[in-house]
């Protein structure tokens, strides 16, 4: 069972993985990656690299509208709670303030906005990043260690369309990889 | 020059940092004529018209005056902070601040009326106004009219050395290079910015917040600074994008300086908001009589159109519109918000100052004689602006922190 197991993994290549020795090398490979039309595609380095982003041909992120969303879900959630409760549901004098006044749901409806918007940024950008998971077909190479030490990487996903084992491996070769290599699917 | 780019030198070339210099001078004379006639008419229908239409004219003048001053204010303190912070990026920006801050002494004589005929619309300095008034003789060793005058000098002395050194700094570095007046210059906004925290704050005590005297708020200097440093940020992002318009400043000031003056706007939008609410709820919420009347006055079926136009215009148009990223960086949207947040601070200005006018405990409608009043300084203050702006170099031409600011780019 194990033996057959092994064998159809180590037939379905998950992508390709090349290193690059400088954050230099690693951008300039990412704008040829990004020029060659590659779609599925990442890149991992030790270091933040300015303008990296422009360098993949990244689209703004999501992000924004998630959390810009759940800002406007808590503030007016938040806003609706109190005024249901003290003006609708169990309307009681406080201060001789109206029933409705908006001014004291000002700082709760501003604190559920932010509280919620805060959760919409942690979850959606765990969900966005396909976060948490046990396990990452990258990690079985021992070189992808040193994305967290001294080492810059591009991965391509075998899930893009113009994902070609051999022709991609020649394009990250001829961007100056120092070493490509296959990764196999588990 | 660490970091500059290649062209530094064809950047920095007299076609790419002067204006001609009768550029634009007719419409900067234009605008002064104007002003002056706005005042003229002003004069005229307050020496016509009956002691409410005086009250009603200074009181107009005296919200445009703010308006200047604030401007002035506002552009002074940010030159000191983005020296104090030795901000590299705006190098390029800061001769427009430093333009729209060495008109100090024009707000000075729009001082002078205000000056002259305060007990029009300074209540407390009526001896009969204040006879057996409690609240008033438990302010008086502050409030009184000698002291009144001795602050009003402190701050303008204060604010016309500041702005002079700071502007002489700028101006004199362009002709002899000297680095080290940019060290001068940062260690005299360090105590700089201490002192125009203490008078802009004690200014707008005196000069708004006394207009009825009854009332207090500790957060009120706060307030009075919150409104204007928006307004000076806005002004600077606006004459920037026109300047760019005009076909200079190519590669100096690009639109990732439009964006940090964005991101600057937005902020100050949202700290306004926070002022303004945070002042108005505490008080509400305390509900003393001496300090709700204030808001009192602003919710009558007069003032409160305003008081709500003030609180979307202020805050949420422009709050929404300069949230999203590619916005801010868009010359026409970031231009099109400058005017409009220059026209809210000026409403907000008005909003303060203007209610305090009362006949007989009677609201006073807002007539055409508010407008021409009003417009008045406003008017002069942009003419001369374009004159000084054309009349040197658009960027301080040897700061040693230019060639940061040419490469400077926004990765968030």
């Amino acid at each position: 069972m194990a033996t057959a197991a092994a064998t159809a993994g180590a037939g379905r290549a998950w992508g390709v993985l090349a290193q690059f020795d400088s954050p230099a090398e690693v951008y300039h490979a990412a704008e040829k990656v990004r020029d060659a039309g590659y779609r599925k595609w990442d890149v991992y380095a030790p270091i933040p690299i300015h303008g990296i982003d422009e360098a993949m041909g990244l689209r703004p992120s999501k992000m924004g509208w998630i959390v810009g969303t759940c800002a406007a879900l808590g503030a007016s959630g938040g806003f609706l709670l109190q005024w249901w409760t003290s003006a609708v549901a169990y309307p009681m004098i406080v201060h001789g303030k109206p029933y409705g006044a908006w001014e004291p749901f000002t700082p709760i409806t501003f604190e559920l906005g932010v509280l919620i918007a805060g959760f919409g940024a942690v979850f959606g950008m765990l969900a966005v990043n396909g976060l948490p998971r046990w396990h990452h077909p990258l990690f079985s190479k021992e070189r992808f260690l040193r994305a967290s030490d001294d080492g810059f990487f591009i991965a391509v996903d075998a899930r893009d369309p113009k994902f070609d084992e051999s022709a991609t491996a020649r394009l990250l070769q001829e961007a100056g990889a120092s070493a490509v290599e296959t990764v196999e699917d588990e | 020059m660490a970091h500059a780019p290649a062209n530094a030198a064809a950047l920095l070339s007299p076609a790419n940092t002067t204006l001609a210099r009768d550029a634009g001078r007719l419409p900067a004379i234009g605008l002064v004529v104007l002003g002056v006639a706005a005042l003229a008419i002003a004069v005229a229908g307050a020496i016509l018209g009956d002691d409410t239409a005086k009250k009603v004219a200074l009181a107009s003048y005296h919200a445009g005056f703010l308006f200047t001053l604030g401007l002035s204010l506002g552009s002074m303190i940010l030159v000191m902070i983005l020296h104090q912070v030795n901000a590299g990026w705006s190098a390029t920006v800061r001769r427009q601040l430093e333009n729209v801050m060495s008109l100090m002494p024009l707000c000075l004589a729009f001082f002078v009326p205000v000056a002259v005929f305060a007990p029009l619309i300074f209540h407390w300095m009526d001896p009969h106004h204040t006879a057996g008034d409690v609240i008033y003789d438990a302010k008086s060793a502050y409030l009184n009219t000698p002291f009144f005058y001795v602050r009003a000098a402190a701050y303008f002395a204060a604010w016309l050395i500041l702005s002079r050194m700071l502007d002489r700094h700028s101006v004199r570095q362009d002709a002899d290079g000297d680095r080290f007046r940019t060290a001068k210059a940062r260690r005299m906004s360090s105590y700089g910015l201490l002192i125009m925290a203490l008078t802009a704050a004690f200014a707008g005590f005196d000069w708004m917040m006394s207009l009825d005297y009854h009332w207090f708020s500790t957060m009120f200097g706060v307030y009075f600074f919150a409104g204007f440093i928006g307004a000076a940020t806005s002004l600077c992002a606006l004459l920037l994008i026109l300047l760019r318009n005009a076909g200079v400043m190519e590669g100096l000031v690009t639109r990732e300086h439009l964006h940090d003056l964005g991101k600057l706007m937005f902020g100050f939008t949202v700290f306004w908001a926070y002022i303004g609410f945070s002042q108005y709820f505490l008080i509400w919420y305390g509900n003393i009589p001496e300090e709700t009347m204030w808001f009192q006055t602003r919710r009558t079926d007069l003032w409160m159109p305003y008081s709500v136009a003030l609180a979307f215009g202020r805050f949420i148009v422009p709050f929404l519109i300069l949230m999203p990223r590619p916005w801010r960086r868009s010359p026409l949207v970031l231009g099109v918000m400058a005017v409009w947040i220059l026209g809210f601070h000026a409403l907000d200005t008005y909003w303060v100052v203007r209610p305090t006018v009362e006949t007989a405990g009677a609201e006073v409608a807002p007539t055409w004689l508010d407008i021409v009043a009003m417009a008045g300084p406003i008017l002069i203050f942009f003419g001369v602006l374009a004159m000084r702006i054309a009349s040197r170099p658009l960027v301080p031409l040897k700061d040693p922190r230019l060639g940061e600011a040419m490469v400077h780019k926004n990765y968030v």
